[in-house]
């Protein structure tokens, strides 16, 4: 299968997921203790203290924690894998794209990878702690962030931020900083379009997703409208609402998160994300926005606007259902695979966003009956 | 007098409420979390046992009655009609075989006929079969928002 090199690894190790010893979530003394050892070899002399679990989020396990050495304190963030994530990442690209990132767009500043979890008990990354929130206090219990209401008045701090960034995302110049681990999807022009195509087709068949006639119309739809990509740029890969903090009283985005399924490829792709409909709201006059900032029109031409781009219609078409056909594999497959597998530390999570599986279908089923071309 | 399903989640959901979730310490988050989606799992699960097995055995029903109207419509070459004899052969096992193994098997081969279809379906099958299967899906995906919309996500 023709797909980016990384993941021909990283899959050959999913693959056995079945055999997989059941994982727990971590306990805050095991953390501690694990982060003893950690800096006893890193940093010696340094003390570890105030370990907590972060909550929220639906892949990694997070512990915010202190590190004291000569007589001052740090704080800081370490992001672990479960047994099995909901998704096939690795820490050290997304290490590798937040020291990139640095002075691009905010983002937690990074300080010390095991990708290789020598230390720790799955592949692991610390980095420096970021202040702000990812939804407005007092939104309500969220899952993972999806459908997150920001209300008017946030709504008019972040919006211009959350599309100049994005924007300054897909202008990263990789030709001339080229980023260690990311392969450039360049053998032909359909090349990036099916390296992500196929990441989702492949977690699909090692995670034994059940399937439905309309997934395997979406599957096949997608196979064969495969788009030229013109243009290669970075993208982010999960950038929505949910996935930034923001300062609650000025409205600055403070920290753009969750790198780990960044790759080089088509801005469509992003675009198409942030148009999902289950990361956006829709309000009391019916009118939809995505991830609460735009309305979808108003999106499309604005990015145009500000980054000198131009949004083919029929591509954007194609990648509005390849990102319903990601959120399908995600909740029908590898969310539920992880859970069967007790190979993570929030099975009941998973098993509950299985219940958006319908949703996902549903727009799979109006976004084909429009046939190739939107 | 034996306790019934419904009593016994009740009891189950009731014990989490009320006596473990008020119990766990502020800096427990995540077993706070893991506790309310139990408690969320659970009430969902209550109000919807017993309708189970009339939605299964209905959900089973409109993908066999899918798969017949393919059968019914679609032709090709060698692949399609391998494909299809197998679907047919799928539809046939269903009427005795436990109804969740019955709908997996009937939607692989599903799968397997859209695969094969493209590869050498006879001119305008491949156009029959799409909009077959999105006039069945459109139908049976309401009926499958309907029984997930407590989880509260489908607010399209």
């Amino acid at each position: 299968m023709d797909i980016e090199r990384i993941y021909q690894e990283s899959f050959a190790g999913r693959r056995n997921w079945k055999d997989r010893p059941p994982y727990r979530a971590a306990l805050n003394g095991e953390i501690t203790a694990v982060l003893e050892r950690f800096f006893a070899a890193k940093r010696p002399g340094a003390a570890v203290s105030g370990v907590r679990r972060v909550g929220g989020g639906a892949s990694k396990e997070q512990f915010f924690f202190t590190l004291s050495s000569n007589g001052q304190d740090e704080k800081y963030l370490l992001r672990m894998d479960p047994g099995m994530a909901i998704t096939e990442t690795d820490r050290a690209r997304e290490f590798t794209l937040l020291d990139a990132m640095n002075g691009v767009v905010p983002v937690p500043r990074t300080a010390w990878v095991d990708n290789d979890a020598e230390f720790f008990p799955q592949s692991a990354a610390i980095m420096h702690v970021v202040s702000g929130v990812a939804k407005p206090s007092g939104s309500g219990v969220k899952v993972s962030g999806l459908g997150t209401w920001l209300g008017p008045e946030m709504r008019a701090k972040l919006r211009d931020q959350f599309m100049d960034h994005l924007i300054a995302i897909h202008a990263y110049d990789w030709r001339a900083k080229p980023l260690d681990r990311f392969d450039v999807p360049d053998a032909d022009p359909k090349q990036a379009a099916r390296w992500s195509f196929n990441f989702w087709r492949e977690l699909w068949q090692i995670d034994e997703g059940e399937t439905r006639p309309i997934f395997a119309l979406a599957d096949q739809w997608l196979a064969d409208n495969l788009p030229d990509t013109a243009d290669l740029v970075l993208t982010h890969g999960d950038y929505r609402t949910g996935n930034f903090l923001f300062d609650e009283d000025s409205g600055r985005i403070t920290a753009i998160l969750d790198w780990e399924l960044a790759r080089l490829g088509d801005y469509h792709e992003d675009l198409g994300w942030v148009l999902t409909r289950l990361f956006g709201t829709v309000d009391e006059t019916g009118t939809f926005r995505a991830c609460d900032l735009y309305e979808r029109e108003e999106f499309i031409t604005e990015y145009e606007r500000r980054s000198g781009r131009s949004v083919s219609r029929g591509t954007l078409h194609f990648y509005d259902v390849l990102s319903n056909y990601k959120c399908y594999v995600i909740v029908a497959a590898n969310g539920l695979a992880a859970a069967r597998s007790q190979n993570n530390h929030q099975d009941v999570l998973l098993t509950f966003l299985g219940g958006t599986e319908p949703v996902f279908a549903n727009e799979l089923a109006n976004l084909l009956s429009k046939g190739a071309q939107a | 007098m034996r306790p019934t399903f419904d009593e016994r989640l009740a009891s189950i959901v009731r014990a989490l409420s009320e006596v473990v979730l008020p119990h766990l310490p502020p800096e427990a988050s995540l077993a706070q979390e893991q506790v309310q989606l139990s408690i969320g799992h659970l009430q969902i699960m209550r109000a919807q046992l017993d309708q189970l097995h009339e939605y299964e055995r209905e959900e089973l029903a409109d993908y066999t009655a899918l798969a017949s109207a393919l059968c019914d419509a679609v032709t090709g070459g060698t692949q399609t009609q391998a494909a299809l004899d197998a679907l047919a052969q799928a539809i046939s096992d269903s009427a005795t075989q436990p109804v969740r193994a019955a709908r997996k098997a009937v939607n692989e081969a599903v799968d397997a006929l859209v695969k094969a279809c493209a590869a050498d379906g006879a001119s305008g099958a491949r156009e029959t079969l799409t909009r077959l299967i999105l006039t069945q899906e459109h139908e049976r995906i309401q009926k499958d928002r309907k029984w997930f919309a407590p989880f509260g996500f489908d607010t399209l």
